[in-house]
């Protein structure tokens, strides 16, 4: 069984972040990066599905050169190759644009399976990866937190709201998007991050890969939520008090 | 019949056919004593080199052969009265060298050392003293082994022991007797042979016994790697650690075929004691089975047969064993070392263990929580940044950021240093030392973060540091070595030490109790300080272990990240033993041991002393200032 996951890599989750001169991005400089989290799990689903069915597991990801590093962690993992679509210029790429980068990338690798997170912790469009499986004509299914191999396909768990789960069928291949904490994440070792250093990492561009594509969605500009503080007096008694409260908390804070 | 002699009656000369006998006894015996020796040699050679190994410094080695070896001050001061025995043996063997010697060449008819002149009649009384004061060093050894069976050596009697131990008594008395047979009789050429006997039936059991330690454990100790739990660095790309007997290097083979099976390092070790399965004495013993085994080219697991890696994670690193042990073993080297060989393999499958290790290749502190909350802290708390004009970077460390407790100790920490006028600030950023995932051996992570935090420092040009956490300063001053120098660290303990003179005096005294943390005792020999600062605030009292053989809260060696422990909880037999002492105020100087003693306090109720660092110890007799904030 042949699985593809595409993984991104996002600044490292405390870090601090600063829009940038232009107000599109942020600073990048000095900044840490780290494995999208949900990516995470999808690596770890597939890592798991190879260690019970066999077969190949090849990270695939797209970004300027740091991006090499995720690959290499996703690698010590356990992955088996990598492919890395080097640009400098997707952080303005909506999320066709780098969907269809990452279809391209995957066509010619005719995987059986096709994961990657459900969202990515910057951005949290949350389309990429349903996108490449309509890109590579795939069925798929999203918020899946465990999947099982069948001798039919596939059996996928999938996570409803409050607490309910669904369980589907589908055929081989297909795209999955992966949700956060269905498995347990496995630790980087040494031994995998030296292993790692021999293993093949294929780069192409969006050039090669015959992908132009001009962004359908544009950014126009990020922005720090403004921090605010005020504060309210509730007067009256501890009854009208609390009354207020709460019907503050409705309707102004609309915490409750 | 017999009377004492102005000195020793030697046989005045043997027959050819005793002359054969004697050679032909000497062989079998050489050959029987290099039958097992020569194959431990041989172990020991073909080990792996220990690559970090370095002969200087030569004066450090020469002098811990002389006290540990040539005074035993190990063995005695640990054990004073088994040690002192101990001592009378050894010593009674060292004087006896010559005397043997001389007593085989009487045997071929060449004796050098004349009963009669100057200075073998003085030699021979002089070894009569050793074998006296030897012979009484061996018979207590023998009534304490057999009749008063102390339980950390072991459930089963060792009979070999006792048989050394009769012929141990037997050599110093066919000696002795010598002085009192007549010249030229029989008796005194039976006891020349008794004698003899003796002696080649003791040398080839030395070597198949632990009385190995004889000829082992003076290189040993001369050989050991002199640093407190120096875990050495890993070699090349395929090292990751203790996994296979070829991982096991010369040094560690020789240390465990060193192990005189004392139990000194059972008897402290905190694990041993609360019911785990761990057993610092087996560890060795079962690096040794493994090595008779498979040897030291051998492929299969060290974790399997002979120990468990069940084992092997339930050490809190406390380093008692390592401290205690008389032939100069290295015990954390070896336990950490297994560790690395299955966290660097991915091996080790510990939820909990996962989790740490996990927090801290993503995120900054091994409690996990969000890097935001500590800003906040530092925010309220109102620490100034760190901006390289400060004389002192307070190191904050996961305890002091993350923990509510370790908060209020660092914001107490600051008040003395505000009082005393000394300028600091803490960095903006800051990561785990990596203490935790050093002990537990995952190398990656470790170097990661050592790496960062060093890199950090050198940005923010930080020249000293001052940390309220034993845990930090040592892995800065002494783990990170690897990856570069840090600059001077030092616990606060020291620092409010050296300031006391500048500090208020108490004026009302209660009882302290404080406990020494393992990482500032053991590890940094530092017990003076702390006691000086609890001194200046209160009446210190003492726990029953305290000093080195401090008993550990069980936090270390990152067991405070790992699930519950089996057995007892050592946080909760510590806790007892402190609470015993009738002191009102439990004085830590960790902020692990702090919080292991909160949690176990917690359980005892309303009875429970109350637990303060010594800074915080130090900071109530300040004035008060409108501006500190803790929480
Ligand atoms: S370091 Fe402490 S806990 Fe670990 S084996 Fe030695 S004595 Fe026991
Ligand atoms: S390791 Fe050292 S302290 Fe422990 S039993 Fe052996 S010789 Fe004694």
């Amino acid at each position: 069984m042949k699985v593809i996951v595409a993984i991104k890599q996002v600044p490292e989750r405390d870090a601090q972040v600063r829009v940038d001169a232009a107000g599109k991005w942020i600073e990048e400089s000095g900044f840490q990066w780290s494995m999208n989290e949900s990516d995470a799990y999808a690596l770890e689903e597939a890592l798991q599905l190879k260690e019970k069915n066999g077969g190949e597991v090849v990270v695939l990801s797209a970004g300027p050169e740091r991006v090499g590093s995720t690959i290499r962690e996703a690698l010590a993992k356990g992955a088996d190759r990598g492919i890395q679509v080097e640009s400098d210029g997707l952080g303005d790429w909506d999320a066709l644009g780098v969907a269809k980068l990452l279809a391209e990338a995957a066509r010619s690798e005719n995987a059986d399976l096709v994961l990657t997170g459900l969202q990515s912790d910057d951005l949290g469009y949350g389309q990429t990866g349903v996108i490449v499986a309509e890109l590579l004509g795939l069925p798929h299914a999203s918020l899946i937190l465990h999947v099982e191999k069948t001798d039919a396909g596939l059996t996928v768990k999938r996570e409803l709201e409050e607490g309910w789960f669904q369980s589907i069928e589908l055929p081989m291949p297909a795209a999955l998007t992966i949700q956060s904490g269905g498995n347990k994440l496995r630790y980087a070792t040494l031994m995998g991050i030296k292993k790692a250093k021999t293993k093949e990492v294929r780069k192409t561009t969006p050039a090669e890969l015959g992908v132009t594509a001009p962004a359908v969605v544009t950014l126009n500009q990020i922005a720090q939520p403004k921090k605010q503080k005020t504060t309210q007096m509730l007067s009256g008694g501890p009854k009208e008090a609390a009354a207020a409260l709460v019907e503050k908390l409705k309707t102004e804070a609309r915490v409750l | 019949m017999f009377s004492l002699h102005s000195t020793l009656a030697e046989p005045a000369g043997f027959q050819l056919w005793e002359k054969f006998l004697f050679s032909a006894l000497i062989a079998t015996s050489a050959w029987l004593f290099w039958q097992r020796f020569g194959v431990v040699l041989k172990k020991i050679f073909e080990a792996k080199k220990d690559a970090d190994f370095r002969l200087a410094p030569l004066g450090r080695r020469v002098w811990d052969f002389f006290s540990e070896v040539m005074l035993q001050s190990k063995v005695i001061k640990q054990r004073p009265l088994p040690g002192l025995a101990h001592a009378f043996v050894f010593w009674g063997f060292c004087a006896f060298a010559l005397v043997t010697l001389n007593h085989a060449a009487v045997g071929f008819g060449i004796g050098f050392l004349s009963p009669d002149g100057l200075f073998g009649r003085f030699y021979f009384y002089f070894a009569a003293a050793f074998a006296l004061t030897c012979a009484v060093g061996i018979a207590g050894l023998f009534v304490r082994r057999f009749l008063v069976r102390p339980r950390w050596l072991g459930e089963h009697l060792s009979w070999e022991s006792g048989f050394i131990a009769f012929l141990i008594f037997a050599l110093m008395v066919t000696y002795l007797a010598q002085f009192f047979v007549p010249e030229g009789s029989t008796a005194v050429h039976v006891l020349w042979w008794a004698h003899t006997l003796t002696i080649l039936v003791f040398l080839p059991i030395i070597p198949h016994t632990k009385h190995l330690h004889l000829v082992l454990s003076p290189a040993t100790v001369f050989l050991s790697r002199g640093g407190f739990s120096q875990i050495p660095p890993l070699v090349g790309d395929e090292d990751f650690g203790l996994i296979a007997g070829t991982d096991l290097t010369q040094l560690a083979t020789l240390q465990a075929y060193s192990c005189v099976e004392c139990g000194r390092c059972t008897e402290h070790c905190p694990a041993a004691n609360t019911g785990k399965a761990l057993n610092p004495k087996e560890i060795v013993l079962g690096l040794r089975g493994y090595l008779n085994e498979y040897g030291p080219k051998g492929e299969e697991p060290l974790l399997g047969k002979y120990n468990s890696q069940e084992a092997v994670f339930q050490c809190t690193t406390c380093g008692s064993c390592e401290f205690q042990c008389p032939v100069g073993i290295e015990h954390l080297p070896l336990i950490i070392g297994m560790r690395r060989g299955t966290v660097n393999t991915g091996e080790w499958d510990d939820e909990h263990g996962a989790k740490l290790f996990l927090a801290l290749e993503r995120g900054s502190n091994a409690l996990g929580i969000a890097t935001a909350e500590r800003d906040k802290f530092i925010e309220k708390a109102a620490l100034p940044l760190f901006d390289g004009s400060q004389e002192y970077c307070l190191w904050l460390g996961c305890m002091g950021a993350y923990d509510p407790k370790g908060r209020e100790i660092v914001a107490d920490f600051a008040r003395v240093m505000r009082y005393l006028g000394t300028s600091f600030g803490v960095l903006r950023k800051e990561k785990c030392t990596g203490d935790p995932v050093r002990r537990l051996g995952n190398d990656l992570v470790f170097q990661q973060l050592a790496e960062s935090n060093l890199e950090a420092m050198t940005r923010a040009k930080v020249k000293k540091i001052v940390t309220i956490c034993p845990h930090c300063v040592r892995t800065m001053a002494e783990d990170w070595k690897e990856f570069g120098v840090a600059p001077e660290v030092e616990h606060h303990s020291e620092f409010m030490a050296r300031h006391l003179d500048r500090l208020p005096k108490a004026t009302e005294k209660e009882t302290v109790v404080y406990h020494d943390p393992c990482y500032l005792g053991r590890y940094r020999n530092v017990y003076e300080q702390p006691r000086d600062v609890v001194r200046a605030g209160g009446t210190l009292v003492e726990a029953e272990r305290h000093g080195e053989r401090s008993f550990c809260c069980g936090a270390g060696g990152g067991l405070a990240f790992l699930g519950e422990e089996t057995g007892e909880r050592v946080s909760h037999v510590r806790a007892a033993e402190l609470a015993a002492t009738g002191a009102k105020t439990v004085g830590t100087a960790c902020p692990f041991c702090n919080s292991m003693f909160r949690d176990a306090f917690a359980a005892q109720g309303e009875s429970a002393p109350q637990l303060v660092d010594i800074a915080q110890l130090t900071a109530r007799r300040l004035p008060e200032v409108t501006t500190s904030a803790t929480q």
